[in-house]
């Protein structure tokens, strides 16, 4: 999978603000809309507010990947932010959300989807990647590690 | 309710049969109507050879699986064993050599090596470099790889034994006069194949695939395809030599070995790296089975290659399979080609018993035995010796040494290229065919007694565990793990994985993409997902979302408007309903 072609500068942020689960998810929104990768923005809030409400997308060690699926999209978009300071997202272990990787997919089209999600967080995983990104200074950077 | 249903597949069986008989019967009248009114000879035997050629294909795929049906039903054998014996039944020696009452000769004896017509030899050798294709397809590197110390060791073995024995029992009996005489060599090379086919299946029965006896048995199974092919290539180019009228020397050995191990080598090297790369250009066209039959059509053009090479073509056919086997295609292409291989491969099973000269036999009945005998000792001892050099016990190498026991296809194409070849005589042939059905009919009985009894090793097995982790989930009722097993099938298909159905009792599905491989099995209210390491993070989400969206569905149930409501619906349409009498009035 080339996530090279699927993450571009334009949907990357290194500094999330959002205080809480609501603001973040709302800013990411924000960044997919101004990157004209979405065009119905309320849509695109209600599937991912659909999939938050049945169970918090917040992992392990940092990791929230706010999803959904909606024919607002005709592939697969993403967007990826970076929050020093972490925010509450009712991860698995309760630790606050450092890196977030949102997905909207189309609801009936094949494609990886999942398995882009799958492959990010498997990155993720590892410690010294995450370390990479927090430290990262600019959004190639963070391309660079991810596709690394 | 069983007792009916068994009555009812017993009717079915007589009707099938009968319905066979008749057919059978009347395929004589039809070959006489052709010869009346196409005047193709007074008794047929002047028929067009494409003609002859449908007539024959008609008569050996009615008779062999009606052969390897019955034999399967009856007989609890395998079907291969009923196909071969109606082969040497209806073949050109037996039924088939008699100049029958208006239909003559069924199958006349080719005026070459072969002794059934070349456009017939040429669908058997069609349906050999098929099932060899299918055979690389099936070939788990994987499961080599894990196992490869134990496999390798007892393939070896076993490979070793049974080769130096086959070779000694020729000069024995006077059939060679030398260790690199033609017939030793085939002699010996037809009895290092295994076909763990058959064994697999027992251990599967008794629960023991995954134990360090099965894991073992299956792993130096691939290792002994592998160095059987690649003994036939050498074997095939030092018969070349020897019949071109050249003398042999060791330092000719030496080239052809390395010519037919290089070659191996060179075109197993070029399959495995171009493997992916040549499955992602089939991709493109997205039609199933148009992706099937360009992998065969390429499977084709190898085993062509190789035979141009001065190797047999069967070798090309595996070496393609081969590198296909490391692709997510491998399901595709082996459920696509599933009906064209069970339309040829008894085809071919059919004719190597045709190629069985009876009479000749008589006086190869004791070499037979004798072969047959020294091929159950050398596999067993070969690879019960070699189970026991890795730490397995008197109990467990037994279990090994029967388990390589049984010779299939492979021995049977191997003697084939021989005939052929004319480096084995009909006579000889015919014994390495009773050795071949001797020992697949040997092997299960004696492997049912052995497996029972305690574990088969001497220490604990310390071998590398597979990198796998399954999940088990466990369900109210058996519907609602069968609901989640066929949403989960339809997610990953929606992820663009290949998920096939294996040909098992209980639902169990293969779901591949690139280097990801899932197993997904439903046994009763319990969903299981056998997961490899690698892939393991895509398998959990995809589960984890199915699983929500199956917790979104019991909610929108408790939506669903009142029973009594939608019976009423329903019924409505069929039956209308009467007005009562006062609305009548």
């Amino acid at each position: 999978m080339n996530i090279r072609k699927i993450l571009t500068k334009e949907v990357i942020s290194l500094d999330m603000q959002g205080e809480n689960k609501e603001q973040v998810i709302e800013e990411m929104l924000d960044m997919l809309t101004a990157a004209g990768k979405v065009t119905n923005r309320k849509a695109a809030a209600k599937a991912i507010w659909d999939r938050e409400k049945k169970m918090s997308t917040g992992m392990l060690n940092g990791i929230a990947i706010p999803h959904g699926k909606s024919d607002c999209v005709d592939s697969l978009v993403v967007a990826v932010g970076v929050h020093k300071n972490g925010v509450e997202f009712q991860s698995v272990d309760r630790q606050p959300a450092h890196f977030l990787i949102m997905t909207l997919s189309p609801a009936n089209r094949t494609g990886p989807h999942i398995q882009f999600l799958a492959e990010i967080s498997r990155q993720l995983n590892d410690a010294s990647i995450r370390d990479r990104i927090l430290g990262a200074t600019t959004k190639d950077d963070v391309i660079d590690i991810l596709t690394g | 309710m069983n007792l009916k249903n068994n009555r009812g597949s017993d009717s079915l069986s007589r009707r099938l049969i009968v319905v066979i008989g008749v057919l059978l019967c009347a395929f004589p009248f039809a070959a006489w109507a052709v010869t009346v009114t196409g005047g193709n000879g007074e008794h047929g035997n002047d028929l067009d050879p494409i003609v002859r050629l449908m007539l024959q294909l008609a008569v050996i795929l009615i008779a062999a699986n009606t052969g390897g049906y019955l034999f399967r039903r009856f007989l609890h054998l395998p079907s291969v064993i009923g196909e071969v014996t109606v082969g040497i039944l209806i073949g050109p020696y037996a039924l088939g050599g008699f100049d029958w009452p208006l239909f003559g000769t069924p199958f006349p004896l080719g005026d070459g090596m072969i002794p059934v017509t070349t456009e017939l030899y040429g669908i058997a050798v069609l349906a050999s470099i098929l099932l060899l294709f299918v055979s690389g397809l099936e070939t788990d590197v994987g499961m080599f790889l894990r196992y490869s110390v134990k496999g390798t060791v007892v393939g070896i073995g076993g490979i070793l034994f049974s080769f130096l024995f086959g070779v000694w029992c020729a000069l024995w009996f006077n059939l060679a006069d030398s260790f690199m005489h033609p017939t030793a060599l085939f002699l010996g090379a037809i009895s290092t194949a295994t076909s763990v086919g058959i064994t697999a299946r027992i251990l599967s029965e008794h629960k023991r695939m995954d134990s360090p006896e099965g894991v073992t048995i299956l792993s130096a199974a691939v290792l002994d395809d592998v160095l059987c092919i690649i003994i036939l290539a050498i074997v095939t180019g030092i018969t070349r030599v020897e019949q071109a009228g050249g003398v042999i020397s060791w330092s000719e050995i030496g080239w052809i070995a390395g010519k037919g191990i290089l070659f191996w080598l060179i075109l197993t090297s070029i399959g495995l790296l171009t493997a992916k790369r040549m499955a992602r250009f089939v991709k493109t066209v997205r039609n199933p089975s148009t992706i099937a039959y360009i992998s065969l059509g390429l499977a084709l053009f190898m085993a062509g290659l190789s035979e141009m090479a001065g190797l047999a073509m069967i070798i090309g056919a595996y070496i393609s399979g081969l590198a296909f086997s490391q692709t997510d295609l491998v399901d595709l292409i082996q459920n696509q080609l599933h009906n064209v291989y069970h339309a040829l491969v008894p085809i071919f099973f059919c004719v190597m018993g045709m190629l069985v000269d009876v009479s000749a036999m008589q006086g190869m009945l004791v070499f037979g035995s004798v072969y047959t005998v020294i091929a159950v000792a050398s596999k067993v001892l070969g690879c019960g010796a070699a189970g026991w050099v890795t730490g397995f016990n008197a109990r467990g190498s037994l279990r090994i040494g029967l388990g390589m026991l049984p010779r299939g296809e492979v021995a049977l194409i191997v003697a084939g290229i021989g005939l052929a070849a004319g480096a084995i005589p009909t006579e000889i042939f015919g014994a390495a065919i009773m050795m071949t059905l001797l020992t697949t009919l040997a092997a299960p009985p004696m492997l049912n007694i052995f497996l029972r009894g305690g574990p088969g090793m001497r220490t604990k097995n310390v071998e590398d565990e597979p990198a796998a982790s399954n999940i088990t989930l466990t369900f109210p009722s058996y519907d609602i793990a069968e609901f989640l097993m066929n949403r989960l099938v339809k997610a990953f298909r929606i992820e663009e994985f290949f998920v096939y159905r294996l040909p098992v009792d209980i639902p169990t599905y293969r779901v591949r993409k690139d280097e990801l491989s899932f197993t997904i099995v439903q046994d009763a209210d319990k969903v299981e997902i056998t997961i490899m390491a690698e892939g393991a993070d895509i398998a959990r989400y995809i589960l984890l979302e199915e699983l929500l969206s199956l917790q979104d569905l019991f909610e929108a149930c408790s939506e669903i408007k009142g029973l009594d409501e939608m019976r009423l619906d329903i019924i409505k349409g069929a039956i209308e309903p009467t007005p009562a009498p006062e609305e009548k009035a």
